[in-house]
């Protein structure tokens, strides 16, 4: 029986297996547990299509955008503020993946390792999230967006909070259409898609920008040189042209009136590689981030380029793209001596009896030009302004700003845009604005972000 | 009846809460304090008798139930004899008393000079002679110089009160289910009385109807088996009917199977019966049986569906373990391996891959228990990974089982369905769980026998589900422990392939469903739905229960 004995340490491998086994289970439970129980099918958080039992999404205000109620998801009693808000806050399903509701689940829920997704105390168990937005500058922004498609955001770049962002085309988040996801016509195309933070567009003149900066850094005698604008120029066999003729342009006045004729030029002149290097140095190419959510990448990409197509990706045309967001964080850098501030949108997070476990703060990021370089920007944007789109806009606020318009081609309007900020110390604020299938920047984007920056001015004094 | 009053429906769920507090806490008291109790009451591991050598009057212990003796340093009992065989004889107690049978020696085993043909009783004061030693046996006490040393009173955990406490746990998890869904229902006390006739009835009929002195792991088995009853209970009550039957069953198959172990010979004559019966039994499963979610593994016998190989389990551990001196006399391994691969071989037509695993680690439980032999353990694992190449090289479907394994999240509503469910709810649970009847991993596919671990998690939470699994790992390390104690090498080797078995089966259903393995679709011993599987389950818990010393003990009389 002795070796009947020691032969019995047999199972002592079995029983380390077990061990292991159950070890890995329980160190993904402890690492992974989060994730595990987010998911879009755990019934115990979308009971009935609705995030039954979390936490309240709040506005600087602490105006409630989204609440718990008898086991139902309940948002803003204001349609056009539900609409407003929709793409931050997000849907109740969760397909809105660039919105708080999703990606704030774990929080909103309250889940934790230990108790899980059961509240105990048959409250919620979940925390309540402010944000920094302001859901009347929204609802504004979304009113005078109408029927059109496209992205207003809007930041204040000395201090990072996020004041505006709306999305359309967008739904009711309380009423959502019943055919929101069996509709084949696609008259729903994109609308879960948040254009502030996921959508790239052509950006047209507002490039302009970009090539100036460029310029300003690599053309010593700038100022004093000027360009023959007489309406179109033949570059490599292919005809840039302009709105009109403008004749002989300095280069401030060039950008004011933004002639394609001069900025073609400039591209062409400054080379495939310089501008390369001054896009990806502002911004382009690569992913910004908002409170852990990424954005699309703006795209600047001349490799192998034409001449002519070279000139073209100046003005903001060819295969660029750019991101609302990425436009806005732009501006705020030129603004701040060309380090942004890195916009946030949560303000705090703050679980139940109170406590609070996270709250908003200004952080600096990368520096995107030369301080230099945005000084000497921000005195032709402004000059654009005063002399070009008129002080009538932004009264008293010295805005300096770009507009686009940018052509899609196929039949389509043009893009409108108008990117820009208030340089007065005591309204710190930068905006991106882009309008699908409109008339031209000015008279669709600058309408938008005159109504604005004229309302969150106001908020913020 | 509906609770919609908030403020008592908050009240409820906090209570319930506690109650799910509570249930693990008392569990692990009540699970350490059976094990720590079947550790104190066992024997110590004196010498029961003595052998003294006729010639040089050196003292032997005979320290175990059965004990081998010759040249070889692996026996029990070594004689350093050249003329004793290497493994000469064993010499064996049984409640008849001591009996040497001759294992094959040379020159043979002689007791009071009549040789031994078969076996032989032999009594204090006879001389056994092997060779050119001679052994007289003795009782310790005729030893004046042997201090009989005093034996220290050990308490241990009053069995009544252990199961009192089991009835406890039973009643908080009953209360869980009768709020289950918000609703309140009178309905899970059936469960929870039926459960509790059972207990008691089984306590008073083994411990003052038969005198039996322990009662630690039909507690623990009862405790396992309530927790699985009530937590079905929450998916409707009447689901649990079948398995209170078979919990019935299970309770009369140990009981039944306690009585058979008692009497080795019987078991013994029994054991080829056993084997050609189980055979049979997969024959008659191949022949009758009817394709089920892709196995062949059921069949109906008039209104009751039963699964044969839940039962051949028993005879697979019956067939491959034998006593000490038939161990020494029929050492190689060719009738057990022939047995066992007839048994894989049946389970892989029923395309029944889980249990084919189970009945193959138990076999190497087994035969490396017989053998000791690393060698043929070796050869037996190569050849086995060469047939499991073999099956995925030319059965694709096989190997597609396995593509979602470690990457079930990339196939959330395929392959990986069950699994990510399992982990999903799993977390959701928390330490605590949400509730008997408030989970939703119910509603998918085989939540309450495959994928049961989950719904542990998900209603009772993190907690007690670690309880169930590590409590079926200790029955298996208990199992072990008490290999030297047991009366025979049958029970040692029995009950050490039924834990095992246990524990291997608990290895797949757990990471089966939480993907730490791929998905293989066995039972969650004790808890699991499952009738046959229940049933089955009982009777190996009665192979560690018969290995237990103490089992077939009169109580002692203080």
């Amino acid at each position: 029986m002795k070796t009947t004995g020691s032969r019995s340490l047999i199972l002592y491998i079995l029983g380390m297996a077990f061990l292991f086994g159950l070890g890995v289970f329980l160190y993904g439970f402890a690492t992974e547990g989060g994730s595990w129980a987010m998911q879009p099918f755990n019934k115990h958080l979308t009971t009935g299509g609705q995030l039954a039992n979390s936490g309240k999404i709040l506005d600087r205000n602490n105006v409630v955008l989204a609440k718990s109620e008898n086991g139902k998801r309940v948002y803003n009693s204001d349609e056009t503020v539900r609409r407003a808000m929709l793409h931050t806050v997000g849907d109740s399903n969760g397909y809105i993946s660039t919105g708080i509701q999703y990606n704030y689940r774990s929080e909103l829920s309250g889940y934790n390792p230990i108790t899980g997704l059961a509240s105990p105390t048959g409250k919620s168990g979940g925390s309540d999230i402010k944000l920094t937005l302001d859901s009347a500058l929204c609802k504004l922004a979304l009113q005078k967006l109408g029927s059109s498609s496209g992205a207003v955001v809007l930041y204040n770049y000395k201090t990072g909070e996020m004041l505006c962002s709306v999305s359309t085309p967008n739904f009711d988040p309380s009423n959502p259409p019943k055919d929101l996801n069996t509709d084949k016509t696609g008259k729903y195309n994109g609308v879960y898609l948040d254009r502030v933070l996921s959508s790239t567009y052509t950006p047209g003149s507002i490039f302009k920008v970009v090539t100036s900066a460029a310029a300003i850094e690599n053309i010593p005698d700038l100022d004093s040189r000027t360009w023959e604008c007489n309406g179109s120029i033949t570059i490599n066999g292919n005809k840039i042209t302009d709105v009109a003729s403008y004749g002989t342009l300095s280069f401030k006045n060039a950008l004011a009136k933004s002639s394609n004729v001069a900025f073609a030029q400039i591209a062409v002149e400054l080379g495939a590689d310089k501008m390369t290097e001054m896009a990806n140095s502002m911004g382009f190419n690569r992913s910004f981030d908002l409170d852990g959510i990424s954005t699309s990448k703006s795209v600047y990409k001349v490799d192998g380029a034409a001449a002519n197509e070279l000139g073209w990706s100046g003005v903001g045309q060819y295969t660029d793209l750019t991101n609302p967001f990425h436009m806005m964080v732009m501006m705020g850098a030129i603004a701040n001596d060309g380090v942004p501030v890195k916009p946030y949108l949560i303000s705090g997070i703050t679980a139940p009896f109170g406590l609070t476990v996270r709250s908003g703060h200004t952080w600096t990021g990368d520096r995107l030009l030369k301080a230099a370089t945005a000084e000497k920007l921000k005195e032709y944007m402004r000059y654009n302004v005063s002399s070009y789109y008129g002080d009538g806009l932004f009264p008293g606020l010295a805005v300096c700003a770009k507009t686009g318009t940018a052509e899609v081609g196929g039949g389509k309007k043009p893009n409108g845009w108008m990117v820009g900020f208030s340089s007065n110390e005591k309204t710190p604020l930068a905006f991106a604005v882009v309008v699908e299938n409109s008339r031209s920047g000015i008279s669709s984007a600058g309408q938008i972000a005159s109504a604005l920056m004229t309302a969150a001015a106001k908020t913020i004094k | 009846m509906t609770l919609n009053n908030p403020v008592i429906q908050n009240i409820i769920n906090l209570v319930l809460y506690i109650f799910r507090i509570i249930v693990p806490l008392i569990s692990i008291l009540v699970i350490s304090k059976c094990f720590t109790s079947m550790k104190r009451g066992r024997r110590k591991e004196d010498p029961v008798v003595i052998l003294e050598d006729m010639v040089s009057h050196e003292v032997i212990p005979v320290l175990y139930w059965e004990n081998s003796l010759g040249r070889s340093k692996s026996c029990d009992i070594v004689l350093h004899d050249p003329t004793v065989s290497r493994d000469h004889a064993v010499l064996m107690r049984r409640e008849s008393g001591w009996i040497v049978t001759d294992t094959g020696s040379k020159s043979g085993t002689f007791v009071n000079g009549t040789k031994v043909k078969d076996r032989m009783q032999i009594l204090p004061g006879d001389s056994i002679a092997m060779g050119s030693t001679a052994l007289m046996l003795k009782r310790t006490s005729d030893i004046k110089n042997s201090k009989q040393p005093k034996r220290k009173v050990r308490h241990a955990a009053s069995p009544a009160g252990l199961l009192a406490a089991t009835t406890l746990i039973q009643l908080l998890l009953c209360v869980q289910a009768c709020f289950a869904g918000g609703k309140f229902s009178y309905l899970p006390a059936v469960p929870f009385g039926a459960i509790f006739a059972m207990e008691w009835l089984l306590y008073l009929f083994s411990m003052k109807g038969l005198g039996h002195v322990s009662f630690e792991l039909e507690t623990i088995a009862f405790l396992l088996s309530g927790i699985g009853i009530l937590l079905i209970s929450g998916t409707g009550v009447k689901n649990t009917y079948v398995q209170l039957g078979a919990l019935f069953g299970g309770v009369l198959l140990f009981c039944i199977m306690i009585w058979f172990l008692s009497d080795l010979d019987r078991v013994m004559r029994w054991r080829l019966a056993i084997g050609i019966f189980a055979v049979l039994l997969f024959a008659a499963n191949l022949v009758l049986a009817r394709e089920h979610n892709g196995a062949r593994n059921w069949i109906s016998l008039g209104p009751v569906s039963v699964q044969p190989s839940e039962f051949i389990k028993i005879a697979f551990i019956f067939v491959g373990t034998s006593t000490l001196d038939r161990l020494q006399t029929a050492k190689n391994l060719t009738g057990f391996i022939g047995f066992s691969a007839v048994c894989m071989g049946a389970l892989f037509l029923m395309r029944d891959f889980g249990t084919a695993c189970v009945f193959f680690v138990t076999f190497l439980i087994i035969a490396f228990m017989r053998s000791g032999s690393v060698r043929t353990i070796a050869l037996i694992c190569a050849v086995a990974v060469f047939g499991a190449f073999l099956i995925l090289k030319f059965k694709p479907y096989v190997a597609q089982r396995f593509e979602a394994w470690r990457h079930v999240w990339e196939h959330v509503n395929e392959s990986g369905y069950q699994q990510t469910r399992v982990l999903s709810y799993s977390a959701s649970g928390g330490l605590f769980g949400l509730g008997i009847g408030n989970g939703s991993l119910k509603s998918v596919f085989a939540s309450t026998s495959d994928l049961v671990f989950g719904m542990v998690c998900e209603e009772l939470g993190l907690l007690l589900a670690i309880v169930i699994v590590l409590t079926l790992a200790f029955l298996m390390f208990y199992a072990r422990s008490d290999v030297t104690r047991s009366r025979s090498t049958f029970y040692s080797i029995s009950s050490c392939a039924a834990g095992g078995m246990l524990l291997f089966q608990t290895c797949l259903n757990v990471f089966g469903a939480t993907d730490v393995l791929p998905m293989t679709g066995v039972t969650l011993p004790f808890i699991s739905l499952g009738g046959s599987s229940m049933v089955a389950v009982w009777g190996l818990l009665a192979f560690i229960k018969a290995s237990d010393e103490r089992t077939y003990a009169a109580r002692r009389k203080s």
